[in-house]
């Protein structure tokens, strides 16, 4: 039984989503990136966050919900590409792909900005900037955490 | 569960690059293949399990069988097939069952299809993450940073099977040799691999006939016996945060195979890793105990995978060397090799062999699924 009316248009930030193989259920995080906020979803019995959307390995979905996180973390481990697999990327080779584990403790895959590719290193401290991105979304983009701007 | 069961047949189709054969096709002439090495009629198979996905593939081939399954886990197919055939055995739904693969994956270039080594992931697409080799990078750069292992002991992965393949017809890396410095000098496709890190698609059919052992031993065909089998599945890492650590995860498969088969490490003649990355056969040889963790770049650049080392891996080259039959290349160089089959390439001591799989890429993580069996030359 289709519950929604005929003339229910797709939402276009999970049509932007699905093309880049997103998933539906992270609809209330990339709208909130819209917003330059960055969430996580997060077990409310037990504290523990989880990204992409999941149930708790341990409480399920009694307790799920969406939160601000702090959009800090630090470089876990990365790649360079070299190889552009798409037309977007042709002109952007070598770039970084790196997975970032955030303070609250789940992975994010992002790009590494403001730093050259050769410059990138593992453990280094980094924070969120909100980029956007053709598909209409906005992403979550990475860059160091500047020593010098923390001093002061 | 030891030596109960036994690969009774065994079909290799030509590999290589721009065959011209269908997928089907491979498949079915692989099947006749291991029929004819088992010296069975078409009519013995009531059981058939196919890597990927089947519809009508019976029709084709001219089989009756009890039953048709598809059966995906990414590269850790072929063995789960082999596991799950000797579960429909004892349900008693089968007493013979193909486990078979067969696909023209270089004709999917051709065709404007993406290949394998392409592959999205989920929403890392959106930062431009294509491809399996980015996503086994991740691994490989965490095992450096960890354990300081170099693009060169990668490298030594690399030659140690092209090493293999060169005595082997009929290979990738038949008649191609590779040293060091020509790895070294190789482009980088998705740092740290270069071009010779990794695999390429290769088109051709592998299929293997499963049965119990008492069956087995009025064949045609040298029985291999498969002593022991085990599962694990890296979303238990993936939960811990030790995901980019564990290439897969072997502990629980090992448990299993090792115990159900009364075998210890050093039972092992030989190991057939599943390799679509050289980071692959290495972090697998510390996940099994082979070498201590972090010690895998050293020793294959000490020679211990070679065939006179500790530990002869991938000892027809592999799928970096040979070729890519998703996980079915080293489950047929193992029953070669336990056979004594292998031609210049057999090892001095063949009596046992671990087999491993593993893949299932999707979404995150470049490895979900594991799956590891111990062959034997004796049940």
């Amino acid at each position: 039984m289709n519950q929604s009316p005929a003339t229910e248009q797709p939402h276009p930030l999970v049509e932007a989503m699905r093309r880049y193989g997103g998933d539906p259920a992270d609809l209330p995080f990339w709208q909130a990136c819209t917003e330059g906020r960055f969430l996580l979803h997060q077990c409310a019995t037990c504290g523990r966050h989880y990204w992409p959307a999941s149930r708790c390995i341990e409480h399920g979905n009694e307790a799920m919900q969406w939160v601000e996180a702090s959009g800090r973390g630090t470089l876990y481990t990365y790649t360079v590409m070299h190889r552009a697999y798409t037309r977007e990327t042709r002109d952007q080779v070598p770039f970084v792909v790196a997975v970032v584990r955030l303070d609250e403790g789940p992975f994010y895959h992002s790009n590494i900005v403001e730093c050259r590719y050769d410059a990138v290193s593992v453990d280094m401290p980094l924070e969120v900037v909100m980029q956007p991105h053709e598909s209409g979304l906005t992403i979550p983009q990475f860059r160091p955490v500047n020593p010098m701007k923390e001093q002061t | 569960m030891r030596g109960q069961y036994a690969i009774v047949g065994l079909g290799i189709t030509e590999q290589g690059v721009g065959l011209g054969y269908e997928g089907r096709e491979l498949r079915a002439r692989a099947v006749d293949l291991a029929l004819a090495n088992a010296g069975l009629p078409r009519e013995a198979i009531d059981g058939y399990i196919r890597a990927h996905v089947e519809r009508e593939d019976l029709r084709y081939m001219g089989l009756s069988p009890n039953f048709s399954v598809s059966m995906m886990t990414g590269g850790a197919t072929p063995v789960f097939s082999i596991i799950a055939a000797m579960a429909l055995i004892e349900a008693g739904q089968a007493e013979l069952v193909a486990c078979v693969y067969g696909e023209a994956q270089s004709a999917r270039a051709v065709a404007g299809k993406a290949n394998i080594g392409a592959y999205g992931y989920g929403y890392p697409m959106l930062y431009g993450l294509m491809g399996a080799a980015a996503t086994h990078a991740f691994h490989a750069r965490r095992h450096m940073h960890l354990y300081g292992t170099t693009s060169e002991h990668l490298g030594a992965v690399a030659v140690t099977q092209r090493n293999y393949a060169l005595k082997r017809p009929g290979t990738l890396g038949y008649g191609a040799p590779m040293t060091l410095s020509e790895h070294q000098a190789s482009p980088m496709i998705a740092d740290p691999f270069r071009r010779f890190d990794c695999t390429r698609d290769t088109d051709g059919g592998i299929a293997v006939l499963v049965t119990k052992a008492d069956r087995a031993r009025s064949l045609a065909s040298q029985p291999v016996y498969i002593m022991g089998a085990g599962t694990g599945h890296n979303i238990t890492n993936w939960h811990k945060g030790t995901v980019y650590e564990n290439h897969d995860h072997v502990q629980p498969a090992k448990l299993r195979a090792f115990e159900q088969a009364r075998m210890t490490l050093t039972d092992v003649d030989m190991a057939q890793l599943y390799d679509p990355f050289t980071i692959s056969p290495l972090m697998q040889l510390e996940a099994f105990g082979f070498v201590k963790h972090g010690h895998g770049g050293p020793f294959y650049a000490e020679g211990g995978a070679r065939p006179d080392g500790p530990i002869p891996t991938n000892t027809g080259g592999g799928q970096l060397s040979a070729y890519y039959s998703t996980g079915f290349t080293g489950v047929a160089e193992a029953v070669l090799q336990l056979r004594g089959e292998a031609g210049d390439g057999q090892l001095a001591k063949a009596n046992t062999a671990l087999v491993s799989g593993h893949g299932m890429n999707a979404g995150v993580q470049n490895t979900w699924a594991h799956a590891c069996m111990l062959l034997g030359s004796n049940p």
